[in-house]
């Protein structure tokens, strides 16, 4: 167990007990290896269950919501972001949050670490951040491998990793190599297309959609009690899943959640067809940053991007 | 569906009732002469567009969209067509993205005295979108059939 852990639990378990809560939000170790999952709890003895390591994937402030009273949520830098931008759009006082900042070196695909070694993760003993590397222990073995070729592709493109709102802190923010031209490859790819190709692209993509609503589930920004995609007077999209309805929703939700969205990678992540959805929202994040300079979940005091305007603003597409 | 010298556009426009649907009945009165490619459907104000108006119209089949509020400043509402800038502006890009034509998407500021400026924007958009090929964007070629209208 890190210090950090260690950390946690007694923080975790303080907060608790002195009734400064009402439930914890953090993760704990999952059912398969390294995996974890999230632990909401208002047992202080659950907290010795608290975990934190590189594998912590969840973005946990969509629990915010539904638990009620104060919450106590551990956060990385992608969490605290969205859970300002809650804030922001007045869906959680801050009062109501005890975040509990983790600083994150960046979370490891496990994908990306079977296919380097070769090996199924049963196989791989451990796998630990050694500075900017990560260490995987192998039957004694111990390999490094660059952080670039392990990150999840949301980390690649992440800044700040480090949660900027928080009311504790725990643990020393530590290097996080990112690289934003690599966490974006995919998008040069597609940019780098022509319109039809493009739309071609997503056709197939969106052909494999089972309009599960993974994506809107755990998505923090998703937060309409009733979605447009449930309304039946009118039926702006057909309840099959058929690939036209399923693009409309997507694209839909992708404009709907403009602003909010952190570009956490949830969305991508609870995908299980693999839509490469991040590309839309990283896009999405870009597009309003080059038009507004605005960046989602990094002011609480800021009105959101939807509710604000500019006198002055880009309109060299209105006749 | 071939396209051909015969190919006219079909254009849904989302005129604000204040200034734009104004605009466009001072067309009518006045006589200006602009193309009958488009349909107009009366809003309270541009900002109560939702992007889900517009990619409803590209999925039901209409070959491109046009918002028209009043100018910066005159919104009935104060900030409605701020509001509508922001939304469309990002709604333009991001479907762009996708691999919609920008052509498809079209904004415009009319005022309730502009009936010429109203018949200009639409004859433009409507040749803008002559340069284009009709919306296939949702045509399912596995069994043939056009988007459902």
């Amino acid at each position: 167990m890190s210090e950090t852990e260690q950390k946690l639990r007694s923080e975790a378990r303080d907060l608790l007990e002195k009734g400064r809560v009402n439930h914890i939000i953090g993760y704990e170790a999952g059912s398969l290896k390294f995996s974890t999952t999230p632990l909401i709890t208002s047992d202080k003895e659950d907290t010795d269950r608290l975990v934190i390591n590189p594998f912590i994937n969840n973005n946990l402030s969509v629990f915010l919501g539904e638990v009620g009273g104060k919450a106590g949520i551990v956060a990385r830098g992608c969490d605290a972001r969205s859970i300002v931008s809650l804030i922001q759009d007045k869906q959680l006082a801050r009062e109501d949050v005890f975040i509990i900042g983790v600083p994150c070196g960046g979370i490891i695909d496990l994908d990306k670490v079977e296919k380097l070694t070769g090996l199924d993760r049963d196989e791989i003993d451990d796998i630990a951040w050694q500075g900017d590397k990560a260490a995987v222990t192998i039957g004694g073995a111990r390999k490094e491998f660059p952080a670039k070729e392990v990150l999840t592709d949301d980390c690649l493109s992440c800044e700040p990793p480090d949660p900027r709102e928080y009311d504790l802190l725990i643990g020393e923010v530590g290097p996080l190599v990112t690289d934003g031209e690599l966490g974006r490859s995919k998008i040069k790819e597609l940019e780098a297309m022509t319109p039809e190709q493009r739309w071609e692209f997503w056709k197939s993509e969106f052909s494999r959609c089972i309009r599960c609503y993974a994506c809107r589930q755990v998505c923090p920004a998703c937060f309409c009690n009733r979605c447009f995609s449930e309304e039946t007077e009118p039926a702006w999209i057909s309840p099959l899943p058929r690939w036209q309805d399923n693009l409309v929703f997507q694209a839909i939700r992708m404009i709907h959640v403009a602003g909010r969205c952190t570009n956490c990678g949830e969305c991508e992540r609870a995908c299980p067809v693999n839509i490469p959805l991040r590309s839309l929202s990283k896009k999405m994040e870009e597009i309003v940053d080059e038009l507004f300079h605005y960046r989602a979940g990094t002011d609480k005091e800021a009105p959101p991007l939807m509710a604000a305007y500019q006198p002055e603003e880009a309109e060299d597409f209105i006749r | 569906m071939t396209q051909d010298a015969e190919y006219e556009p079909r254009i849904l426009g989302f005129l604000c009732r204040w200034c734009s649907y104004a605009g466009a009945d001072l067309a009518g009165t006045s006589r200006k002469k602009y193309p009958a490619n488009i349909r107009i459907i009366k809003i309270p104000c541009s900002g109560r567009i939702d992007p889900l108006l517009i990619v409803r119209a590209l999925r039901v089949g209409f070959d491109g969209v046009l918002v028209s509020g009043c100018h910066p400043g005159d919104c009935h509402y104060q900030t409605g067509n701020y509001r509508a800038r922001r939304r469309m502006s990002i709604t333009k890009k991001f479907l762009e993205y996708m691999g919609v034509e920008p052509e498809r998407l079209q904004a415009s500021w009319v005022s309730a005295s502009e009936g010429g400026k109203f018949a200009e924007v639409v004859t433009e958009i409507t040749s803008d979108l002559k340069q284009i090929s009709p919306n296939r964007l949702f045509s399912d070629e596995r069994d043939g059939t056009k988007a459902a209208q």
